[in-house]
């Protein structure tokens, strides 16, 4: 955990100091992207050029702020499969909150976001106070936001298109040259680390990841923590909805379902212990630009659907091989 | 005993200079023991004597270091508990090895099931149970009940049954008893003693008293792992063998206690007819501030829950507790911290209930303090590191580093941090379970002074410990359990060994005339 209070920049300048303390499985996520980089330009020289960095950062933002979330559940040992729909229901219903007259686009954001907070709290409720798995809760409110979804939408793609505050958080430039999205993304990254390393609130996740009972005899409200970490997730979850529809300009069924596996897929590829309790955040920043890069070079290189799912799934599976290997320590 | 000349020549079981050690510590040495027919054999001793390591050998789990073992005049070995099974050997064990899930007959022919083509054949299965819940008397439980769905006192009747199935020669009850009440245990015994005048020889270890006096034929006691006599039953009254189970050697350095000044305030900690379940019954005491009060009495009688109870950890207890005089609702350990008790709890198992073995020194040592160093949420990294570094130099805890996993610090060290976790919070209240297990005496030491400095400074301290060297030099008053309730209070020179086991086995003899100032 200590590696990521270091301040991203700073890396080059303490660079020893930072490799001794630094987990392995980040240096390891790291030097995957590196290599990833490297034989892909062997292929073609563009992997390099700066236009396609950023393009891939962008469209890497969307899952990193979408694994944020997942991440904070995964620390504490419980997992978040409502991802998909509660990311769906957050873009429809920014989309939705368009028509609401003139103060619509004003709080479409806002009101997407808070969607999919109140799905979270379901599922905190579910898993803290009436100690579901939250394997089961989290799959059963996916199923229900879907259902609610579809009644909305009556089954069809829904006609609203994204307002223009979402479309420009998505696209657009605040800074000339750097997309909004990866900025968006970098602001929710440095709060979570705020979170993670700084603030009481995250040393109790942290705590409960490795033992609940030590946590809860330590005088930690576990149960409020639960509840808050669910609802961070669903907040996230959401809000990577909101950014995604106003990326494609507007919110579509099941628009969520390719992010749940990738989510996940970026926090434990990171070194974070699907059994909860390890992990630093800089290394699901690592694991969601390994496994854009992944994606994206692979649909690049022009290999067929199947053949890429094969190789993306192997490269998870022999990458959770590796670091299963690595003795605890982090 | 008439039956005892049945095998006058030799017994049906000998044991000679049987030694078992664990790493360093030695759980049995050169122990011998002879199991007749027909006779029931009673083990004592206190925690930790070497009794189960014993049963466990006789029961093929663990393989003795040296010695030997004969079954009829025969050297034998058993190289698995399947093998004492075969050779007639059966255990009926203190925690159930039942399955719940399972019905009555396929948790007793759960080793050896009868088959037929290969699989298992209910009817016969069905007449084995039957048989053998017969002989257990306890045949008004059906064999196709569920397990889960008796009563604690019919499961541990089926766990006899379970052991009679394998048509055992030498059967060996440990604890049997201890989670019945008086009524079934009066059952149990019929059934205990129909057995031995069936001709099986039945080793029968309990803590009560009075059950070894009613039913025990021969007497075997153990003190640290060696067999110190062997009696027959009757001919030691119960102080003398009381006697046979004390007298370790300890000497453990222990602050003195100071003078008991009486004060008028209320005291800090009181409980009254705290109650759990039939785990904690009509508890009722007080813990002034400066004063030291020990929980004795033998292992798992309670004394953990009360101490879990006080601190809001366990649901639906009954009773009241007042802080300085004040009624107050603890309904969790967030509350029991928070400032208007400030209650610490040390916790009985480090390693899973007060520390997070991954996680830094630091970050370990401040967990529970967080509040106090952080505003709005948000820690503050300078009080926070004052704070540890004062703690880290008040208990001097030898680590490498704040910034290592606590796990890989010694246990003395684990439990120092344990404990200064708590003391960053400055609690008014220190309750203790059994802090001192499984740490070196150099650190015990350290840890007496310091409970001693707690209570001076104006703390109430309660203490559980298993070890009665402690309750007596640490203490100055202990209150013992025995079945969840406080069945006797010790003060100042009354806290002496004798009593305190006296007490614990709830004797009833001439031990209290002797103590007397």
């Amino acid at each position: 955990m200590s590696d990521t209070s270091e301040d991203r920049i700073s890396i080059r300048t303490r660079l020893p100091a930072f490799l001794r303390r630094a987990d392995p499985a980040v240096l390891t996520a790291f030097g995957c992207i590196l290599l990833l980089l490297l034989l892909s330009s062997l292929y073609s020289s563009n992997f390099l050029s700066l236009n396609y960095l950023l393009q891939q950062l962008k469209v890497a933002s969307f899952l990193g702020v979408v694994a944020a979330g997942v991440m904070v559940v995964i620390l504490l040992g419980h997992i978040d499969l409502s991802v998909p729909w509660v990311m769906t229901t957050g873009a429809m219903m920014a989309c939705a909150a368009a028509g609401f007259g003139s103060v619509g686009p004003v709080i479409a954001i806002p009101f997407g976001i808070i969607c999919g907070t109140a799905f979270g709290l379901l599922n905190g409720f579910g898993v803290a106070y009436l100690r579901i798995p939250s394997m089961i809760v989290t799959l059963a409110s996916n199923v229900v936001a879907q259902g609610l979804m579809v009644v909305y939408t009556g089954g069809f793609s829904p006609q609203d298109s994204a307002p223009p505050p979402v479309r420009w958080l998505a696209t657009g430039f605040l800074i000339p040259g750097l997309p909004n999205a990866i900025l968006v993304w970098v602001a929710i990254s440095a709060m979570m680390i705020f979170l993670f390393t700084r603030t009481a609130f995250g040393r109790a996740v942290y705590g409960i990841g490795n033992s609940e009972r030590a946590a809860y005899l330590s005088g930690v409200d576990t149960r409020r923590v639960v509840m808050i970490a669910f609802a961070i997730s669903g907040a996230l979850s959401a809000f990577g909805g909101v950014l995604l529809a106003g990326y494609s300009s507007k919110a579509a069924q099941a628009m969520g379902d390719a992010y749940l596996l990738p989510a996940i897929a970026a926090v434990v590829l990171g070194g974070t212990s699907i059994l909860g309790g390890r992990g630093s955040y800089l290394g699901t920043v690592a694991g969601v630009i390994l496994i854009t890069l992944l994606q994206s070079i692979l649909s690049v290189m022009q290999m067929p659907e199947a053949g890429r799912q094969i190789v993306y799934g192997v490269v998870i599976i022999v990458m959770l091989l590796l670091y299963g290997r690595t003795p605890p320590n982090r | 005993m008439t039956t005892a000349e049945i095998q006058a020549t030799s017994p049906l079981f000998r044991m000679e200079g049987v030694s078992k050690r664990y790493g360093g510590v030695r759980a049995l040495e050169n122990a011998k023991l002879d199991v007749e027919a027909g006779q029931i054999h009673a083990i004592l001793g206190e925690n930790g004597a070497g009794k189960s390591t014993l049963i466990k050998i006789m029961a093929g789990v663990v393989a003795a270091d040296e010695g030997r073992m004969l079954l009829d005049g025969q050297d034998i070995t058993f190289r698995s508990p399947a093998a004492a099974s075969a050779a007639g050997i059966a255990c009926v064990f203190q925690e159930l090895s039942l399955i719940p899930d399972l019905s009555v007959a396929d948790n007793i022919a759960i080793a050896n099931p009868p088959r037929r083509f290969g699989l298992i054949d209910r009817r016969a299965q069905r007449a084995i149970a039957e048989e053998a819940l017969a002989r257990a008397g306890a045949e008004d439980i059906h064999p196709r009940a569920a397990v889960k769905d008796l009563p604690l006192s019919r499961r541990q009747m089926v766990e006899i049954a379970k052991a009679l199935a394998s048509k055992p020669r030498i059967l060996i009850l440990d604890e049997a008893t201890s989670a019945l009440t008086a009524g079934d245990v009066a059952k149990v015994f019929a059934v205990l003693k129909r057995l031995r005048s069936e001709g099986l020889a039945l080793l029968y270890i309990s803590h009560r008293m009075h059950e070894i006096a009613e039913l025990a034929d021969t007497c075997t006691v153990f003190r640290n792992g060696r067999n110190v006599a062997s009696f027959r039953a009757g001919t030691r009254s119960n102080s003398e063998v009381v006697e046979m189970m004390i007298g370790r050697e300890y000497s453990n350095v222990f602050p003195p206690k100071p003078p008991r000044a009486v004060i008028a305030k209320p005291p800090r900690l009181e409980c009254r007819n705290l109650g759990w379940g039939d785990r904690l019954r009509d508890i009722s005491l007080s813990v002034a501030e400066g004063e030291v009060v020990g929980l004795g009495g033998l292992d798992g009688q309670g004394q953990r829950d009360l101490l879990l109870a006080l601190f809001g950890v366990l649901r639906g207890a009954t009773g009241s507790v007042l802080i300085d005089g004040v009624p107050m609702t603890i309904a969790s350990p967030a509350v029991a911290r928070a400032s208007r008790s400030a209650m610490a709890l040390i916790p009985e198992d480090r390693k899973t209930e007060g520390l997070m073995l991954p996680m830094t020194v630091r970050e370990n040592l401040s967990f529970a303090a967080l509040d106090h160093v952080s505003r709005g949420g948000i820690i503050d990294r300078t009080a926070e590191e004052q704070l540890i570094d004062e703690m880290v130099r008040l208990l001097a805890i030898k680590t490498a580093g704040l910034d290592i996993p606590v796990g890989a610090l010694s246990g003395g060290n684990q439990q120092k941090v344990v404990i200064a976790k708590w003391l960053m919070r400055k609690p008014r209240i220190v309750l203790l379970n059994d802090p001192t297990r499984g740490i070196d005496v150099g650190t015990k030491q350290e840890m007496y002074q310091l409970l001693r400095r707690l209570a001076d400074a104006g703390a109430a301290i309660l203490f559980y410990s298993t070890d009665y060297d402690e309750l007596i030099g640490c203490c100055d008053r202990v209150l013992v359990l025995y079945d969840g309730r406080i069945v006797r209070e010790l003060e100042g020179r009354d806290i002496t060994e004798h009593a305190l086991i006296a007490s614990a086995l709830n004797v009833d003899d001439g031990d209290r005339r002797g103590t007397a100032a």
